[in-house]
């Protein structure tokens, strides 16, 4: 019957927002009882190696809101192209439409609201499906209510909505919530963003939201005004449900900076409308030749994947535990134990696009065997590009052998090892091992092409790429390739155990940085 | 004059608009003996009412404009809200469903027009709360586009066409407004001026499918078909697959069964409940097949079924003609002979379209397809 269409990135925008988009996600689920219904949840721009905000809060959500979820997720190079043009991190006309145009065709309404809000139909036996189901065609609102932030913070139980929901009945009435805040027309109410109904049909045919609004507000009410244009009224659904918001301002988000706020042009967008049509995105409207990744959390999860990848190269451990050291005198030994190695070296891969070209340059066989092997398994279908000039030849026709120059233009994600050659899985680990010459050299091999890749990366990306490729280095902690792979990689610091760094490449030093760093030295 | 003083006379300018009537409201339409005049100056009195927040006086003025105009939606669905508001919710549900319920049995216009003409209803209070913000925003166009819009779609040309030309002073190059006073001049039948606007906004913005439709029917009008037939045509290609009924309905203003009968079955599948696209599938399928015939309801309950049951032999041209009670229907009944009468009495036929062409509006789908019928009979 209906798609909810909303939109976030994995951030802290405003208040507890973890808490704030549970309660409202496993509302908005509750009030569903179409299986057609659906949440479209656009995770805009989070950063490639992060997960997506609703798999970041999965544990908090009910079974039905997992169920009706669908998250697509716009990647940092598919908003690259605007970055330059707006302050903000999440844009919100093209995270709408980019759910609107892959929205349920079945369903006949779509449901503009925000990850705060939770709608209580007025008559508790009606759920909102059946609502929009029995409302003619048109163009709806409803008030939003506002919700004290200490009620929903300190009263509500993320998993239980339908206890939310009938506090919010009791509260309604015992606080005074129900302040209906008018508006000039064509926006009716205050803060209308938070419930808007349109007819799926409607939205296609009005072109979407105006992707030209970059600079965050007002875009609820570019769409009244053309809405009102198009469909010559705004009703409201006032007699079937309330719209209550969770009340977030103790910290005002990034947006939002009181008097100082950049937004978009109120009188351009709102007192100037003077059609619903917007031809010049007609074709372009939700980006429809662009490949969103859609993502569920009720099947095939990052947890899933990250499992059946590992169970495919690794067994579990035999023993309770097993133990490897920091002491000073081991600072040159390399040794490493793959098996515990290998799961942060995945986990730093799994949220990355399944079409991602990996470039792994290892001097470890095994840790390429291994590496392959849980990439599959993990379900990614992009290739594992090995440099023929790393000299490591695995016998696996998933890996792709090639020269290093042509390959650095086809790599979207690096993988740097430096291990032994000469290590063996079941060698002790980190007992005083000595480098033989084998080593060095493929060590020799594996520094250059790294030193060189990083160096170079903003010049030999991929034809058309924009934002720059995170490099993850395995065995580069407590180690004489700590430096290495610092001075050209932007990194954390991060426990020895996990042995995986990763970041993106530092932008090259200056004269003044080097000269300041020689004095320094000196 | 003191301080305090000042600040309330200040504050009473910017609340004075919201209690005062609107200033095109009328006192004298309160007595007007046309229900329609004095309902609807009851509804803008009751407003103002509500907004000085003497609610039960509003109630008893939205009744009374209630008396006047019994299927006035505007003033049933703020009745309903201010009984729910007042605690009276059990009685304010009849009110809010029937105003829904009102305003969805009026009749969408024609699909492949300009979005204005498919609203139908008073728009008392679009206009009202239009003129409201207008008294705020003075420098935006979209108080008087939108005011402007709710007229024509009244019928009521003549003042939207001000509306419009007051926006256009605001913003001269709006393509959009100089669109739209092209409809609201080719609705006073200034088809001439009408076609100059549509020229105006077509030469910077070609690629607008109602534009060229609205310029389409002025050049009919003015019975320059062959310029009438480019733009139909130029529609038809802008127009997406997925908008078949707008495809259905230019195909029929092009008299071309053939492109217009898979539009038609698409949309009128989509949408099983618009009895006109019902109509014209079926009408599409009988010009293409004279032999065909559709299953009618045995006792047609209103127009346009009355004109799927003649089709159907369950009606006689007489009987059709009881029921035609507005110059529209007649113009629609006598398109709907002049294709019964093509395969047996093509004179009958070529006298039934001329009927159209001299009786009916040029903006009628019927008026388009009779002259392409005549210009091929």
């Amino acid at each position: 019957m209906f798609s909810v269409i909303i939109y976030g990135r994995n951030d802290s925008h405003g208040y507890n927002l973890h808490k704030r988009a549970a309660i409202s996600f496993n509302a908005l689920a509750e009030v569903m009882s179409d299986p057609d219904d659906e949440i479209l949840f656009v995770d805009y721009n989070t950063p490639d190696d992060h997960p997506t905000f609703p798999e970041a809060i999965h544990d908090t959500l009910t079974e039905k809101a997992k169920k009706h979820m669908r998250i697509l997720r716009v990647r940092p190079e598919q908003h690259a192209h605007l970055k330059s043009k707006t302050h903000l991190v999440a844009l919100e006309s093209q995270s709408r439409n980019v759910a609107l145009r892959r929205s349920n065709p079945r369903n006949r309404w779509i449901l503009y609201t925000n990850t705060d809000m939770l709608l209580v139909s007025r008559n508790p036996k009606e759920s909102l499906s059946e609502i929009l189901g029995s409302v003619p065609d048109g163009f709806y609102q409803i008030p939003r209510f506002e919700l004290p932030e200490m009620l929903w913070e300190a009263a509500f139980d993320r998993r239980d909505p339908a206890g939310n929901l009938a506090k919010l009945r009791d509260w309604s009435v015992r606080f005074h919530l129900n302040q209906i805040v008018h508006n000039y027309m064509p926006m009716k109410y205050d803060a209308l963003g938070d419930f808007q109904a349109v007819l799926r049909e409607d939205m296609f045919a009005i072109h979407g939201f105006d992707e030209t609004m970059i600079l965050g507000w007002h875009c609820d009410s570019n769409l009244a005004a053309r809405m009102a244009l198009y469909r010559g009224r705004v009703d409201t659904l006032i007699d079937k449900a309330f719209g209550y918001h969770c009340d977030h301002t103790r910290v005002a988000a990034a947006n939002n900076k009181g008097r100082k706020t950049r937004m978009n042009d109120h009188d351009k967008y709102i007192w100037d409308v003077t059609t619903p049509y917007l031809p010049a995105q007609a074709e372009s409207w939700g980006w429809p030749d662009l490949e969103i990744e859609e993502i569920r959390l009720d099947r095939e999860t990052s947890y899933e994947r990250f499992t059946k990848g590992l169970s495919q190269v690794m067994p579990p451990s035999p023993v309770p535990f097993t133990s490897t050291s920091i002491e000073w005198h081991l600072f040159d030994d390399l040794s490493y134990d793959l098996n515990h190695t290998l799961p942060f070296a995945c986990d730093q891969v799994l949220t990355y696009p399944r079409d991602t070209n990996i470039m792994v340059v290892a001097s470890r066989p095994d840790f390429l065997s291994r590496f392959a092997g849980a990439w599959r398994g993990m379900g990614f279908s992009g290739s594992i590009l090995v440099p023929s000039e790393s000299a490591m030849t695995i016998d696996d026709p998933s890996i792709e052998q090639g020269k290093f120059a042509e390959q650095l233009r086809k790599t979207d994600l690096f993988v740097f090892e430096f291990g032994l050659i000469s290590q063996k899985l079941e060698d002790p680990v980190r007992t005083g091992r000595e480098i033989n010459a084998a080593d060095k050299r493929q060590l020799k091999l594996v520094e250059k092409l790294f030193r060189e890749a990083a160096s170079t990366e903003g010049d030999t990306r991929p034809v058309g790429r924009r934002t720059p490729r995170r490099f993850i280095g395995v065995n580069v902690i407590y180690n004489k390739y700590w430096p290495v792979f610092t001075d050209y990689v932007g990194a954390n610091i991060n426990p020895f155990c996990s042995q995986v760094l990763a970041g993106l490449p530092l932008p090259p030093e200056s004269k003044t940085d080097k000269i300041f760093k020689f004095r320094k030295r000196a | 004059m003191s301080k305090p003083g000042l600040l309330q006379s200040v504050i009473a300018n910017i609340a004075a608009p919201w209690r005062r009537p609107p200033s095109t409201w009328n006192a004298g339409e309160l007595e007007s003996p046309d229900p329609e005049r004095r309902g609807r100056s009851l509804f803008r009195l009751a407003r103002t009412k509500m907004r000085e927040g003497d609610i039960d006086e509003a109630l008893r003025l939205f009744d009374q404009a209630l008396e006047a105009l019994p299927d006035f939606a505007d003033a049933v669905a703020i009745k309903a809200e201010l009984l729910d508001m007042k605690g009276r919710s059990e009685e304010a549900v009849p009110f809010y469903e029937r105003s829904r319920r009102l305003w969805a049995e009026q009749r969408a216009g024609a699909p492949d027009r300009s979005y204005v003409f498919r609203q139908h209803g008073r728009f008392t209070f679009e206009v009202e709360a239009y003129e409201l913000a207008l008294a705020r925003i003075r420098t935006g166009s979209f108080p008087l586009f939108a005011c402007g819009n709710a007229l024509l779609a009244q019928g009521h040309a003549v003042e939207a066409l001000l509306c419009y030309e007051r926006a256009q002073k605001l913003r001269p190059d709006n393509l959009d407004i100089k669109a739209m006073r092209g409809e609201a001049l080719s609705l006073q039948g200034r088809f001439k001026d009408a076609v100059e606007a549509f020229d105006q906004a077509l030469a910077a913005l070609p690629k607008a499918p109602e534009t060229l439709n609205g310029r389409a029917i002025a050049n009919a009008a003015l019975g320059r078909l062959e310029a009438a037939n480019a733009d139909w045509r130029r529609q038809l290609e802008l127009l997406p697959a997925h908008q078949s009924d707008a495809r259905g309905y230019v195909a029929l203003r092009l008299a071309d069964y053939a492109l217009a009968l898979p539009a038609l079955e698409d949309a009128a599948r989509r949408h099983p409940e618009d009895a006109y696209l019902q109509l014209y599938r079926l009408l599409a399928a009988r010009r293409l097949d004279p032999a065909h015939r559709a299953e009618a309801a045995a006792e047609p309950r209103d127009w346009p079924e009355a004109l799927m049951a003649f089709h159907a032999g369950g009606l006689t041209a007489d009987g059709i003609l009881e029921r035609a009670g507005t110059p529209d229907r007649q113009a629609e009944a006598a398109f709907h002979f002049g294709i019964a009468a093509l395969g047996t009495d093509r004179e009958a036929a070529v006298r039934h379209f001329r009927e159209v062409v001299q009786s009916g509006r040029a903006a009628l789908v019927e008026y388009g397809a009779a002259r392409n019928e005549l210009l091929r009979l």
